[in-house]
C-alpha cells in the first residue's frame, strides 16, 4: 500500500460537459482536503441579461448550456411569465412540457451511453465504442436521435430553441410532425429497455451508502413530471420556490469557479436520483415496474445508481411523451404546416420579481429575475443544479477515498472519475454565474 | 497482410463556452469516423493525445489563462485551426458583456479582491492566434460542419456563407414576419447558415449568428423605429449578442 500519498489529483475529468478539475490532499495519511476546482472561464450571465427586454432573456439564458437549453429557456419563462401574472393555455403548456421530455431524453442518453458507459466498458474512446460496442451505440444514436428530434420539430433547432416564447409558442407542430414523433417514441420504448437492463446487469462495485439530503420540485402535475413551484427535500422540509434564498446557501469557494450550495448548511443532492427517491410511485407502470425491481427501491443511496435512475427516466420521458402527443392530436391539429397561426398572446407587462424553476435532466433549475415597468431586466441570479451538487460530490469523493486508501492511486482516481460521472456535472452550467448583491 | 490505412487525425477541444458545438460535433461524428483519426476530443472520451494534428475544431471564446495557453498549444499543434461556434468566430454575448462592463470587475464582484483567479475580457480565437476557417453558428449548423470538414479533408479552404438570413427565408418562401407580422426581425443584417429558423417558425430573427456581410444596418433601424420599436430596443436586440461596436457608430451618425 503507499501510505507516502501526498494528493491525488485529476487534473481534467474528461466525459463531462466543461472543465473539472479532483485535488485530494493528504497530512500523515488523512485526508486534509478535498476541491473539485471547476476551472471553465467564468461567463457572468447573470450580468449579461441586465438591460434586455423580456422577450430576449429566455434566448440569451438558453446559452447558459447547451444540452440543458430547453430548461433554461423554461425556467426563465416561468420566471417571466409569473411576473406578468400569465398562464399559458393547455396547449402551449404541453407542447412545452414535450419539448423539456425530448431535452430529457437526449441529455440523458448522451449521459449514460457516450460519457458514463465508458467506464463500466473500460474503453478509453470513441472509435472503440462505436467499433467494439456497436450495440450501445446504436442505442445512443437512436435516443438522442428522438430528443433531438423533438426538440427540432418543437422547437424549431435540437438545442437554443426558437420556438418558444413569453407568452407561448409562435407555430405548432402539424398533424403529420405529431404522428412522426409518436412513431419514434414508439420505436424507442424498446431501446430505452434495453438501455435500463444494461446499466443493471453492470452492478456498481463501489461508492458510499450514506443518505444525502435530496431535494427536488413537487410535480404540479398528478404524475411524475418536471415542472413545479413547490421544493421538497427527503428531510420532509418544503417551500415555494421563491424562497430559495432562505434555504439555499450559495457561497463562493477560492478554488473554484463555480459556488457551491448547502442546505440548512448540509451538502445535498439534486438530480434523477432525488426525483425518484421522493416521487417514484407517480411513475408510469413501465417504469414503476424498473424501479421496483432495482436497487433504488430498496433505498440504496449508492450515488452511482444516479445512471440507472436516468435509465428509468428515460422509460417514463417516452411513455409520458407519447401521452402528451396523443391528447395534442385529440385535439384536431392542423394538415398543414401551421406558420403563423398563431401570435404569442398579447401580455400585460408590469414590474415585479419572481423565481421560476424546473427539473433539468441534473436536476432543479432556479432563475430570479427583476423587471421594471418597461419589462427590463434589473436584477437576476440563477442557481444551477450542477453548482447545488458541488459540496455533495466533494463529500462523496471524501468518503470513497477514504475507504479505498489502500488501493494504487490510479486506481482510485478512476473510480473518482466514475463517481463524478455519475452526477452528470455540467461544469458550463456552474459557471454561468456573477454575485448579485440582494437588496 | 494487409497495410493498415493512415486517417487524417482530427482533435475537438473547448474553451469557455456552452459546449453546444461539443454536442453537435459528437452528435454527427458517426459521420465522420470512416475518415478520420479522433486523437483529442476530452468532452467524449478519456484516451486522448497530444502532438501533430491535421484539423482542430476549438469552441469557446478566450476568456481566461487556461485557455490561452490551451489555444496557444492548439494552434502550434495544428495544420488547420477550425473556431466553430460564434464564441470562438466573435465572442458572442460572452464578449458582449465584457464590453458592458470590464472582466476585472466582474472578477471582483464574485471572487473577491485578492483573488488569484485569471480572468481575461472574452474575446474570439483569432484575436490571438491566425484561425484558418471561421465556422460562425449559435449552435454550428451540422449540415455546415460536415461540409467544412469534407473541404479540409480534400485540401480545399470551405466556402461559408456570409449572405443575410433574408436570402435563405425567401428560398424557404416564408412570409416576411418584419413586414407583415411587424415582428422585430434582424435577419436583413444577420448571417445566413441556420436556414432561417425562426421566420420558418413564424418568430423574428435575433441575430444568433452575428452580423452578415456588408450589414445595411442604418436601413435596419429606420424599418425598426417605423414599426414602433425605440432605439433602446434595438440596441438591446444588437448587443446581446455582440454585434461589433463601429456598426453602433455607424448607426449613430447616419440616422441622428
Amino acid at each position: 500500500m503507499d501510505i507516502e500519498r501526498k494528493s491525488i489529483e485529476i487534473t481534467e475529468i474528461c466525459r463531462v460537459e466543461g472543465h473539472a478539475a479532483v485535488t485530494v490532499n493528504f497530512e500523515d495519511g488523512v485526508i486534509a482536503d478535498v476541491q473539485l476546482n471547476v476551472f471553465e472561464g467564468a461567463r457572468f450571465f447573470e450580468r449579461i441579461v441586465l438591460g434586455h427586454k423580456y422577450d430576449e432573456i429566455a434566448h440569451i439564458t438558453s446559452r447558459v448550456c447547451a444540452i440543458c437549453s430547453t430548461g433554461h429557456v423554461v425556467a426563465a419563462l416561468n420566471s417571466i411569465e409569473g411576473i406578468f401574472g400569465f398562464v399559458p393555455d393547455q396547449r402551449d403548456l404541453l407542447h412545452r412540457e414535450l419539448m423539456h421530455l425530448g431535452m430529457i431524453i437526449e441529455s440523458h442518453a448522451t449521459h449514460i451511453c457516450a460519457l458514463a458507459l465508458p467506464d463500466f466498458l473500460n474503453v478509453g474512446d470513441l472509435m472503440t465504442l462505436a467499433g467494439q460496442h456497436q450495440a450501445e451505440f446504436e442505442i445512443w444514436k437512436q435516443l438522442r436521435s428522438l430528443g433531438s428530434t423533438i426538440q427540432t420539430i418543437v422547437g424549431g433547432r435540437p438545442f437554443h430553441p426558437v420556438n418558444l416564447h413569453v407568452g407561448g409558442l409562435s407555430s405548432y407542430p402539424n398533424k403529420e410532425q405529431l404522428l412522426e414523433m409518436h412513431k419514434l417514441l414508439d420505436e424507442n420504448q424498446e431501446n430505452a429497455m434495453r438501455l435500463y437492463s444494461l446499466l443493471a446487469g453492470l452492478g456498481v462495485s463501489f461508492g458510499q451508502g450514506a443518505a444525502p439530503v435530496y431535494s427536488a420540485l413537487i410535480p404540479a402535475q398528478d404524475g411524475y413530471g418536471y415542472f413545479g413551484e413547490v421544493i421538497k427535500t427527503s428531510t420532509n422540509f418544503q417551500a415555494n420556490v421563491d424562497e430559495y434564498r432562505h434555504y439555499l446557501n450559495e457561497k463562493v469557494v477560492r478554488y473554484s469557479h463555480a459556488k457551491q450550495s448547502t442546505f440548512a448548511g448540509q451538502p445535498f443532492m439534486v438530480g434523477a436520483l432525488a426525483r425518484l427517491f421522493m416521487f417514484a410511485e407517480r411513475l408510469r407502470p413501465t417504469a414503476l415496474a424498473l424501479y421496483e425491481k432495482s436497487p433504488l427501491a430498496s433505498k440504496d443511496h449508492n450515488t452511482i445508481l444516479n445512471n440507472l435512475a436516468q435509465a428509468i427516466e428515460l422509460v417514463e420521458a417516452i411513455d409520458r411523451a407519447k401521452v402528451v402527443i396523443e391528447t395534442l392530436l385529440a385535439n384536431k391539429p392542423g394538415d398543414s404546416n401551421s406558420k403563423f397561426i398563431h401570435q404569442t398572446a398579447a401580455l400585460e407587462k408590469k414590474a415585479g420579481a419572481k423565481t421560476g424553476a424546473v427539473e433539468c435532466p441534473r436536476g432543479t433549475l432556479y432563475h430570479y429575475y427583476e423587471l421594471d415597468d418597461s419589462g427590463k431586466v434589473i436584477a437576476a441570479d440563477m442557481i444551477t443544479p450542477s453548482a447545488q451538487n458541488t459540496a455533495r460530490i466533494e463529500s462523496d469523493i471524501r468518503q470513497l477515498v477514504a475507504g479505498l486508501k489502500e488501493e494504487q492511486t490510479d486506481a482510485i482516481q478512476a473510480k473518482l472519475e466514475t463517481l463524478v460521472r455519475a452526477y452528470d456535472p455540467c461544469n458550463t452550467c456552474a459557471t454561468h454565474m456573477v454575485q448579485v448583491n440582494h437588496k | 497482410m494487409s497495410v493498415a490505412k493512415v486517417l487524417p487525425t482530427i482533435s475537438v477541444e473547448g474553451l469557455t463556452g456552452c459546449a453546444g458545438e461539443l454536442l453537435v460535433i459528437l452528435e454527427n461524428l458517426d459521420h465522420l469516423l470512416p475518415y478520420v483519426r479522433i486523437k483529442s476530443f476530452p468532452f467524449a472520451q478519456s484516451r486522448n493525445e497530444d502532438g501533430p494534428v491535421d484539423i482542430t475544431f476549438v469552441e469557446g471564446s478566450v476568456s481566461q489563462n487556461h485557455d490561452l495557453e490551451k489555444l496557444t498549444k492548439i494552434r502550434a499543434n495544428s495544420r488547420w485551426l477550425v473556431a466553430v461556434g460564434n464564441c470562438a468566430t466573435t465572442g458572442c454575448l460572452q464578449k458582449a458583456s465584457c464590453q458592458q462592463c470590464s472582466a476585472k470587475s466582474m472578477m471582483q464582484a464574485v471572487y473577491g479582491n485578492d483573488s488569484t483567479m485569471s480572468v481575461l475580457p472574452a474575446q474570439p480565437l483569432e484575436h490571438y492566434v491566425k484561425v484558418d476557417v471561421s465556422l460562425p453558428g449559435c449552435p454550428i449548423n451540422a449540415t455546415q460542419f460536415l461540409a467544412v470538414t469534407a473541404s479540409l479533408l480534400r485540401e480545399q479552404l470551405p466556402y461559408i456563407t456570409s449572405k443575410p438570413v433574408c436570402l435563405e427565408c425567401k428560398m424557404k418562401e416564408n412570409p416576411c414576419v418584419l413586414i407583415e407580422k411587424n415582428a422585430p426581425c434582424l435577419g436583413p443584417i444577420t448571417a445566413a447558415g441556420c436556414g432561417a429558423l425562426c421566420p420558418s417558425v413564424g418568430a423574428a430573427c435575433y441575430g444568433c449568428w452575428g452580423v452578415c456581410d456588408e450589414p445595411q444596418i442604418e436601413a435596419m433601424k429606420i424599418i425598426l423605429l417605423e414599426k414602433g420599436y425605440d432605439v433602446d430596443e434595438v440596441y438591446s436586440r444588437l448587443k446581446a449578442f455582440g454585434a461589433p461596436e463601429h456598426l453602433f457608430e455607424r448607426m449613430d451618425k447616419k440616422t441622428n
